[in-house]
């Protein structure tokens, strides 16, 4: 159990912990990331808003906050509580929307800074009294907090009232989440009509899988009904295994529902004021109250951490999948587009034809130019190939939502990179060949080279028709050997061959970075489940 | 927080839509309802048949249901077969009656209503909650055993109203429900409820102060259900807990969230949801309550109105799968671009020009001077050896470019689905991608069946005309030359004029024939070399066509179809609201916002 004392390490332990929640991100839309990013929202609320202030001052005024379903009459209470109107209360659903926090005027400047709920900005409003109700001031700014100040509660105590948990505005839900999650000692409070609705129940039963600090309040009970009802509602609290819980029954009277001043008798409070100025006056049931809530919590974090690291890890898997399929599809056509390149496939259609009427119909630039377009053609099949792959593999995978920003037009853009760098290998194999000529030329002058003088174009022409026809264009390599003597032949063939194969790659490259980049963008790495273990593995040392 | 998991799970499980059918397939009644003399009336055929306008819709459903059973699959489309099978099993139930439920959540006061209603107290009320753990029946009169048996109310949970309802003759065809509690912690409850509320012609909701804005009936029920407003009730109950200016207050504010919860409100004589304050305990409301319940069973629509809402709600859950965002089909200017590209892939072009060069060169070589000839080919000897390149030619395979024709077919199929409903999008692609399959070979077939153009060109008919002026050119020189020769020896008489004449005539002649043959045989070589392209073109258009075209249209049709049978599912009237409806915040927000300031408005008014 938690004690009261200043525990330096552990506050460090569970700041690390902090840390390392903040920096948790959740980018692809797995199934499970609402659910992860609500319960990291949470972890960051407890340790900013209860955990980490609590453990630094453990004499900071105990924080009580009032939570229940719509209707329930938490204003009304808290007002009955204080003896003044400081919170609004009305028929109409939902009344709160701004949080007011109550505590005595000494007690003011442990609620002043932004010690507790520091995403909450604070509304100070001069003194009121009764003649101006607080229910004028306007609905200010979202995401505010109105402190009041009242010397009519005990010093060391103060009182939240919390939106509807169940309410049918979203923020108000998240918000009276928060605000429960900062609590020292949970107010539930429900009504004769409610006690058996579901909401309230989950909020109990969160309450006590947390062990925290739990008094109940069944108001607005009519007065001919109040033991039968009073009784059922225990039964229920037993039948949960809350049957320790103090209970509270406060009746309904005209003033529940905006009669009169609007605030109920003392009478029908006394008991609750009284067990919550026990709890903040007396030093061992303070102690008591505090510890038990904090350790509860930092208990849950043994379980609730893993699940956010879970949550985590699954977004590395995902990533490592979705860059997988990636690499898969334009692996998987690297290998076809090698291998049609032996089978000669560059060297069919338009190229085939014009391959058939070379020399004597058509020339060797025309050769070139249509195997060139021939090759421009394979590799934009191959790409376009591997993006339906892609995007077969990524309708199955959900994370893929993060991903999908293929705009309009990029199978033309596509199709003149692909195109740039099919020219750029024309143009360097051009010179190749230039090369080689000019190596032909100056030993010429006996034997068979002096048959003809070949020139660069030819030479360029039937070397790219030997890489790319495949057995189809043996005559093309034996011609050539026959223009440049066998030797140079070959060794200008391996070149050539290489050549090819090294701007293939780097077309399929550059199309896959291309496609992986907003995936590496996001940056989702395993780290950060590690490093959450790894703290709260220090956290339990310290504990 | 803290209640986080749970609530998340109920959040997730309200905004499933029509949760109210989830529970159909347990709908087995708990006993096989034995109420005498009520089934004879019942198998006498008192269910009516729905009105034209339905009955369309509904068969246009059953068609879209059996069209798209292989394309699209779907919850909504599981949903909408159970739409059908709800609308069938009704009509073939009483139509004389309405069965209305009585709704809420626990403390609301149903059962105290329900009793009011009743005139007698046949609903236990009571503090205990829940109170109400299984449906309760109240029928006015007979007939109605077959609908209760189908709510799954035992016998013993019916009953008859004071002096067996007889008193009551505008209530005669009301069969009244009362339901169990929706968001109490037994879950039971909660599933009986859904069950229920697929199964009812309509529904009173009823609220109290404390209970009305909860987020729990309005998300789980009220939003997905707010197409039904026709058949919905919603009753303010408890009034007596307010004051009457509270109460007029509170009333607005619930009329407020019905709006935001898109629920059409059925006020200055629109069709649409009705909400009225009542208090059950003190009878205020109460009468006011039985006239409207009145008039509304005696109209007998509220069955067709509630399947027409259902429709309603099944049709914008199957939009998505129907309704392209875009303009949809295969544009002319695709399908030729998808022949162009084919052509490419069988060197359609490549292979007209070199067949117009060989008829061209032919024609030269054929019609050139002997001279020439021989003077060309020692050129092309020295230029490229002594192998002709194409001689060791090996059997030819493949020769159409897959590449291009496997990217013909993806961009076809991409054009074709572009802005397609998913299902159908996939259909017209797998369509292509099954044609394409033999495509290919096809092509290669078609190239190789065709020849090759180049092979063996024509020979125009001047041709012989122009190889024999040619040859008598060349004797003319041979014949001049010889002239010349004789005089020289002496064995011809002298002359020079004439002999050098024919000479140079000869010598002249040759390359002037050679030279307009050339430019004569242009023209035809050219249209040679088109008509080869174009015959090529062709067939392999003609074959892309058959093996991709015509089943992508085909299938295009098919969606076609379908979609003009969605459109009479949807209906005559398309309702922005119910579009909007399915859990897609902003639709429903924008069809909102307007309507909110006329409801404030018209509050005013009252």
């Amino acid at each position: 159990m938690v004690t009261l004392d200043e525990r330096p390490q552990l506050i460090d332990a569970l700041s690390a912990l902090r840390d390392r929640v903040a920096a948790v991100r959740l980018p692809l839309p797995l199934p499970d990331v609402p659910r992860a990013r609500q319960t990291r929202a949470e972890l960051l609320a407890q340790l900013d808003d209860y955990l980490v202030p609590r453990l630094k001052d453990p004499d900071a005024p105990l924080l009580a906050v009032v939570g229940g379903s719509t209707g329930a009459g938490k204003s009304t209470l808290v007002n009955s509580l204080v003896g003044r109107r400081v919170s609004e209360a009305g028929v109409l659903r939902p009344t709160t929307r701004t949080p007011v926090l109550v505590c005595h005027p000494e007690d003011h400047h442990w609620f002043a800074g932004l010690r507790v709920l520091p995403q909450l900005t604070r509304v100070w409003l001069p003194q009121t009294d009764d003649e101006h109700p607080a229910a004028e001031v306007p609905d200010s700014e979202d995401n505010a907090l109105r402190v009041e100040t009242a010397a009519t509660l005990p010093r060391g105590l103060a009182l939240l009232d919390a939106p509807d948990i169940d309410s049918l505005v979203v923020e108000n839900r998240l918000l009276a989440a928060e605000l429960m999650c900062a609590a020292d000692i949970w107010v539930m409070v429900t009504t004769a009509s409610r006690y058996a609705d579901a909401v309230p129940w989950h909020l109990l039963r969160t309450a006590k899988e947390y062990d925290a600090t739990l008094v109940t309040v069944l108001d607005r009970v009519p007065h001919q009904v109040v033991g039968e009802v009073s009784r059922q509602y225990g039964a229920l609290l037993d039948k949960a295994g809350l049957g320790d819980v103090p209970r509270f029954t406060v009746p309904e009277l005209p003033e529940s529902t905006g009669g009169g001043s609007g605030l109920l008798p003392e009478s029908a409070v006394a008991a609750l004021r009284g067990w919550l100025a026990h709890r903040a006056e007396d030093p061992a049931a303070r102690q008591q109250a505090v510890s038990r809530t904090a350790s509860g919590v930092i208990d849950s974090l043994d379980a609730r951490l893993p699940e956010l690291a879970g949550a985590v890890a699954a977004q590395y898997a995902a990533s490592v999948r979705l860059t997988g399929a990636v690499e898969a599809a334009y692996r998987g056509q690297g290998a076809r587009v090698r291998k049609e390149l032996g089978k000669g496939a560059v060297l069919a259609g338009d190229a085939r034809a014009r391959w058939r009427a070379y020399p004597r119909d058509s020339s060797a630039e025309e050769l070139l130019d249509a195997l060139t377009e021939s090759l421009a053609a394979l590799l934009h099949c191959a790409v376009s190939a591997a993006e339906e792959g892609i995007r077969e593999v990524h309708r199955r995978e959900p994370a893929a939502a993060a991903l999908r920003t293929v705009p309009a037009g990029a199978d033309r853009e596509v199709a003149e990179r692909i195109g740039l760098e099919v020219r750029r290998w024309r143009r360097v194999l051009e010179e190749l060949a230039e090369e080689e000529v000019r190596g032909v030329e100056k030993p010429a002058g006996r034997g068979a080279a002096r048959a003809a003088l070949p020139d660069a174009e030819t030479v360029a022409g039937l070397l790219a028709a030997s890489h790319h026809g495949g057995r189809r264009a043996r005559p093309a390599g034996e011609r050539l050997a026959e223009l440049l003597g066998a030797q140079a032949a070959l060794r200008l063939r391996d070149k050539g061959g290489d050549l090819v194969l090294t701007h293939v790659d780097r077309v399929l490259h550059a199309e896959r970075d291309r496609r992986l980049a907003p995936l590496d963008a996001l940056g989702v790495t395993p780290e950060p489940q590690a490093e959450l273990i790894a703290a709260l593995s220090v956290l339990q040392k310290e504990k | 927080m803290a209640e986080k998991p749970q609530e998340k799970e109920d959040r997730e499980r309200w905004a499933d839509g029509l949760i109210a059918r989830r529970a159909a397939e347990r709908a087995v009644p708990e006993e096989p309802a034995v109420v005498e003399g009520e089934e004879a009336e019942d198998t006498g055929g008192f269910g009516g048949s729905y009105g034209s306008g339905l009955r369309t819709r509904l068969d246009a459903l059953h068609e879209l249901v059996g069209l798209s059973r292989t394309r699209v699959e779907s919850e909504a489309l599981a949903e909408a077969g159970r739409v059908l099978d709800e609308a069938a099993a009704r009509q073939r139930l009483s139509s004389r009656h309405t069965v209305v439920a009585l709704a809420g959540a626990t403390g609301s006061g149903k059962s105290t209503l329900f009793n009011a209603l009743a005139g007698v107290s046949v609903s236990e009320t009571g503090l205990r909650r829940p109170t109400t753990s299984a449906p309760l029946a109240l029928t006015w009169s007979e007939g109605a055993a077959g609908l209760l048996d189908r709510l799954g109310v035992p016998g013993r949970l019916r009953r008859r109203p004071l002096a067996g309802g007889a008193a009551d003759a505008e209530l005669q065809s009301l069969v009244l429900i009362d339901l169990p509690d929706h968001d109490s912690a037994v879950t039971a409850h909660r599933d009986q409820v859904d069950r229920a509320l697929g199964l009812v012609d309509a529904v009173i909701w009823v609220v109290d102060p404390e209970k009305y804005a909860d987020a729990a009936l309005h998300e789980r029920y009220l939003r997905p259900l707010a197409g039904h407003a026709e058949v919905t009730f919603v009753v303010l109950n408890q009034v007596d807990r307010l004051g009457t200016e509270a109460a007029e207050l509170v009333l607005d504010d619930l009329r407020r969230l019905l709006d935001e919860d898109g629920m059409a409100l059925g006020e200055h004589g629109e069709p649409g949801a009705t909400v009225l304050p009542v208090s059950a305990l003190t009878g205020e409301g109460v009468p006011e309550l039985r006239e409207l319940l009145a008039r509304f069973v005696q109209e007998r629509t509220a069955p067709e109105r509630r399947i027409a809402a259902d429709i309603d709600a099944a049709a914008a859950r199957l939009r998505p799968a129907y309704v392209a965002d875009a303009r949809t089909g295969l544009g002319e200017r695709s399908r030729e671009e998808f022949a162009g590209r084919l052509a490419v892939a069988v060197g359609a072009q490549a292979a007209g020009e070199a067949a117009e060069r060989v008829w061209r060169r032919g024609a030269i070589r054929a019609c050139g001077s002997p001279w020439l000839r021989l003077h060309r080919w020692y050129g092309r000897l020295r230029a490229h050896g002594s192998t002709d390149p194409r001689l060791a030619s090996p059997v030819e395979d493949e020769l159409t470019a897959r590449q291009r024709v496997e990217q013909a077919v993806r961009i076809v199929a991409d054009e074709a689905s572009h802005g397609l409903p998913a299902p159908w999008a996939q259909a017209v692609r797998e369509a292509a991608t099954r044609g394409a399959e033999g495509l290919p070979e096809a092509l290669d077939e078609l190239a190789a069946g065709l020849g090759d153009p180049a092979a063996r060109p024509p020979r125009p008919a001047w041709w012989p005309a122009a190889v024999l002026a040619q040859a008598l050119m060349t004797l003319l020189q041979l014949f001049g030359a010889l002239w010349l020769v004789g005089q020289i020896v002496g064995f011809v008489e002298p002359g020079l004029l004439v002999p050098v004449l024919v000479m140079v005539g000869g010598i002249a002649g040759g390359p002037l024939i050679e030279w307009a043959c050339e430019s004569a045989v242009k023209g035809p070589a050219r249209r040679y070399g088109q008509e080869a392209e174009r015959k090529l073109a062709e067939a392999a258009a003609a074959c892309g066509r058959a093996r991709v075209l015509d089943p992508v249209s085909a299938e295009l049709l098919r969606y076609r179809e379908v979609r003009e049978q969605y459109a009479k599912v949807a209906g005559p009237r398309p309702s922005p609201r119910i579009v909007g409806e399915g859990g897609r915040g902003g639709g429903r927000g924008r069809g909102g916002a307007p309507r909110l300031g006329a409801t404030r408005a018209g509050a005013r008014v009252r």
